[in-house]
């Protein structure tokens, strides 16, 4: 092939316009701010899903819909739910519960917030056929196990039997059982409402609506979402909102993939708030930001589980015990995690009422009396340790893996899984008998929420009761503080059952976790409430 | 020639194909559940597992999921994602990010590459020969996790904080000055290898007996230089070019991540991880095209810079 000088130029044009073409690609694509009213930028990971309430059960989109929805009840300094955009929520007998709604509430495009709406949303979630990852939250309302029947077998109807709108504010809720903490609950994402425009012709809800979420909170989506490629969301106050309004008009989430990233984009002037420092990043934001570095207790707690149901090794609660004495938490939390996590002395986290301080006495690090009580226990020769490496868990499962080696003179065999499902799966076929770590944070700030998800026998089909343990007596004692006439009476319970895990130790609490962020000059008055979400009415642009 | 190109392209019908199946197939051999991979560390409700099972199609054997995707794929239809996204506007997203990032990297790689090997067999054995020499060794044998986030701090941080703005830390919001950085990072090894390969390709071309022969005929060194000796030693450069387009659009994972671009190579990652067959078998087969593509077009580039070569 011969090639003549007009080929040769049209090529070499042909190369200058794809380059250039890319580069305008990328100028067009970019976050687009007006100079005038910079907004406040706040670090987020990719969502794992479109929104929408009943679907979304991970912190990322949770920490979006927060700021979209208002909730029916918020979190007080004292921890206590306080009613939000419920005027009341009042029961006689904690199973028949009277919600109304203030007034003044609209939608983002104008529609009025109804009773209705929350029904809608409900019932929508809780039924299976709409595979929504919040369904299991509404299984205390009446009428759920008609909507979902079970595998294979068809829904016959489309509403609990339970939820029953009494006036356009007014619905009431009645439980299949008494349940104290019902208000506490509906702070969560799951209990958000749904106008009717989210529901499409087929009465699902629509891809649009999931991409532009219309919420009565006070910011609205100012586009739609392009899952995947935008790599910011961008909201806008939304100013008919009747509640305290936050004191700035513009919110944009950044999205990052990598926390260490997104700490380099805070220290260059790029980012205003970063919420989830990663352990690396703590000594330079410690020093860079002094005042504006953040650091509170997380409702979080991690533990070392055992697989109780089927094998024998561990059936010992002496054993058990013992491994628990033998973990050096202290170090761990200061060296391992840099101070970002605290010793863990109980089932239940220092942030919630019911938390009491050094409540687990074998959680105290005790390497001789650790010893002593294994071998007489004759505790196994070998024991097998095992977590997912795709979280930040390998240094200070070894770690405990040491100390157990140290400590109780036997051989501990790490094993990773890529990830915390494959643990699980090995559980579920009894292929793994070893322990493993497992962690918790939590839905709603109650103590019982470190009970009942984790450790009560209906929990090993539909919750996270991985050990398999069951206890008569602690679903006993559940069942009494669900139905306890006050949250405080209810309290007196739930710490009944977790002296009883404290007793029989069925995991091993090994740390609570801590929140880290930093904040730039641009913005003061960032807090971090009980949900780990951004306090936006607190938030104010300095300068 | 354009029976070649012609058949060059009817020969990678079935290549793709066999790409399709195969990938298909190795990520339906990964050990894990994709709904439960869905669910993070809480277990899902076994009925909401098996109502998305049904809806994916994944009770089914693997030839009957491998049928529906490439029924759905002849339509125009790459599928969905477990998170209900469109594969295809995924896909074209992601390909956005990537392809500027390549180019970036691409033109860096053979602006920088081939100036500086130029330089270095012009200046055979002195010390700016060295001196390129000892600096490409270097930034071969340092890992890119390394020199991304050590320019990203010095760079984009530290020089931010001095008051320059020049390299952006991350992300496409800040138009294209945000690839410079990530782009020279990706291009990093291959710059090294590229003025190597042009050095040592150049000087012993300048060796030549044809070379001596157009010097001693007089013609200015620009000329010597330029037409006959830096044409001849563009055809390995081009080979290697070529081959690394496709490095350079998928396995750009850790620059993509430190300096936050959603491209391609990350979305594989993750993809994989959670055995999202549709979009791992979707990037793939794209690559597998450009990687075709690109091969066809150093193939006829061949033939541009060496006229002994011919298609027919």
């Amino acid at each position: 092939m011969r090639v003549t000088k007009g080929a040769r130029l049209t090529a070499g044009a042909a190369l200058l316009a794809l380059a250039l073409a890319a580069c305008g690609n990328s100028a067009s694509s970019g976050g687009g701010t007006a100079s005038g009213d910079l907004p406040v930028r706040m670090e987020l990971g990719e969502p794992q899903k479109l929104f929408h309430p009943g679907d979304t059960t991970e912190s990322e989109g949770a920490e979006v819909l927060a700021a979209v929805f208002a909730p029916l009840v918020g979190y007080d300094e004292n921890k206590q739910a306080v009613d939000e955009v419920a005027e009341s929520i009042e029961s006689k007998d904690n199973r028949v519960w009277t919600v109304s709604l203030k007034p003044g509430y609209t939608w983002h495009d104008g529609a009025k917030l109804t009773a209705q709406n929350y029904v809608d949303a409900w019932n929508y979630a809780a039924n299976q056929d709409n595979a929504q990852s919040a369904n299991g939250f509404f299984s205390r309302i009446d009428g759920w196990a008609d909507l979902n029947p079970g595998e294979g077998k068809t829904v016959s109807t489309k509403e609990m039997k339970g939820l029953k709108v009494v006036d356009e504010s007014t619905f009431r809720v009645t439980l299949s059982k008494p349940f104290s903490q019902f208000k506490t609950m509906l702070g969560y994402t799951a209990f958000y409402p749904l106008p009717k425009v989210a529901f499409g012709a087929d009465g699902r809800i629509t891809e649009e609506y999931a991409r532009k979420p219309i919420g009565q909170g006070y910011f609205q989506f100012d586009k739609p979402f392009n899952k995947g490629t935008d790599q910011s969301i961008d909201l806008t106050r939304y100013d008919r909102f009747p509640g305290k309004k936050p004191k700035f008009t513009k919110l944009q989430f950044k999205l990052y993939t990598s926390s260490e990233t997104a700490f380099n984009d805070l220290a260059a002037g790029n980012l205003d708030i970063h919420d989830s420092l990663p352990p690396s990043a703590i000594a330079r934001a410690k020093s860079e930001f002094g005042e504006r570095y953040l650091d509170q207790a997380d409702a979080g707690v991690a533990y070392i589980g055992f697989p109780m149901q089927y094998n024998k090794t561990y059936a010992n609660v002496k054993v058990r015990e013992a491994i628990s004495m033998a973990i050096d938490r202290e170090t761990i939390a200061d060296k391992v995690f840099s101070g970002t996590r605290a010793p863990a002395d109980d089932f239940i986290n220092p942030l919630l009422d019911g938390y009491r301080a050094g409540a687990c006495a074998v959680c105290v690090y005790d390497p001789l009396k650790a010893g002593e009580q294994y071998t007489a226990n004759n505790g196994p020769k070998t024991l097998e340790l095992g977590y997912n490496s795709d979280g930040p868990h390998k240094e200070w499962i070894e770690a405990v893996a040491n100390s157990l080696r140290a400590n109780l003179g036997v051989e501990v065999k790490v094993k990773p899984f890529e990830k915390f499902a494959g643990i699980l799966d090995e559980l579920d076929e009894k292929t793994y008998g070893g322990m493993f770590r497992m962690g918790w944070a939590i839905d709603y700030p109650s103590a019982e929420n470190y009970l009942t998800p984790l450790f009560s026998t209906i929990a090993i089909k539909t919750g996270s009761n991985y050990a398999g343990w069951s206890n008569q007596e602690f679903d006993a004692l559940l069942a009494k503080g669900d139905s306890a006439r006050t949250q405080e009476e209810g309290l007196k319970f739930y710490q009944q059952a977790d002296d009883i895990l404290i007793r029989e130790m069925p995991y091993i609490p090994v740390y609570f976790y801590r929140t880290n962020g930093a904040f730039s000059q641009n913005v003061k008055g960032v807090k971090i409430d009980l949900l780990n979400q951004i306090k936006w009415t607190e938030v104010e642009k300095a300068g | 020639m354009s029976r070649y190109i012609l058949r060059r392209l009817i020969q990678a019908i079935p290549v793709l194909l066999g790409a399709t199946l195969l990938i298909y197939a190795i990520v339906f051999a990964l050990p894990g559940d994709p709904i439960a991979a869905l669910a993070g560390e809480k277990r899902m409700d076994p009925d909401i597992v098996d109502v998305l099972r049904e809806q994916y199609h994944l009770n089914d054997p693997f030839l009957v999921q491998y049928w529906h995707y490439i029924v759905g794929l002849l339509g125009g239809d790459f599928g969905t994602t477990f998170a209900g996204v469109g594969v295809g506007d995924i896909m074209a997203g992601k390909f956005q990010v990537t392809i500027n990032l390549a180019v970036t990297a691409l033109v860096m790689e053979a602006v920088i590459g081939v100036g500086l090997g130029l330089y270095a067999a012009l200046r055979h054995g002195g010390a700016g020969d060295s001196l390129i020499l000892a600096a490409t060794l270097v930034l071969i044998s340092v890992p890119v996790l390394v020199t991304g986030f050590v320019l990203q701090l010095l760079l984009g941080v530290r020089l931010k904080q001095a008051g320059i703005d020049l390299f952006p830390v991350a992300g496409v919001s800040e138009g294209w000055r945000g690839y410079l950085l990530p782009g020279f990072v990706l291009a990093g090894t291959s710059i090294a290898y590229l003025t190597r390969l042009t050095r040592n390709s150049l000087v012993e071309i300048m060796r030549t007996d044809y070379i001596r022969t157009a010097v001693a005929k007089g013609l200015p060194r620009s000329r010597v230089v330029g037409r006959h000796a830096l044409r001849n030693a563009l055809i390995p450069l081009i080979t290697y070019l070529g081959a690394d387009l496709g490095a350079l659009m998928g396995g750009a994972v850790i620059t993509e991540t430190i300096f936050n671009l959603p491209g391609i190579g990350q979305q594989l990652f993750s993809s994989v991880y959670l055995r999202e067959q549709p979009v791992v078998v979707g990037i793939v087969t794209v690559l597998v095209l450009i990687y075709i593509l690109a091969n066809l077009v150093v193939d006829l580039l061949y033939a541009v810079l060496d006229p002994r070569i011919r298609y027919e």
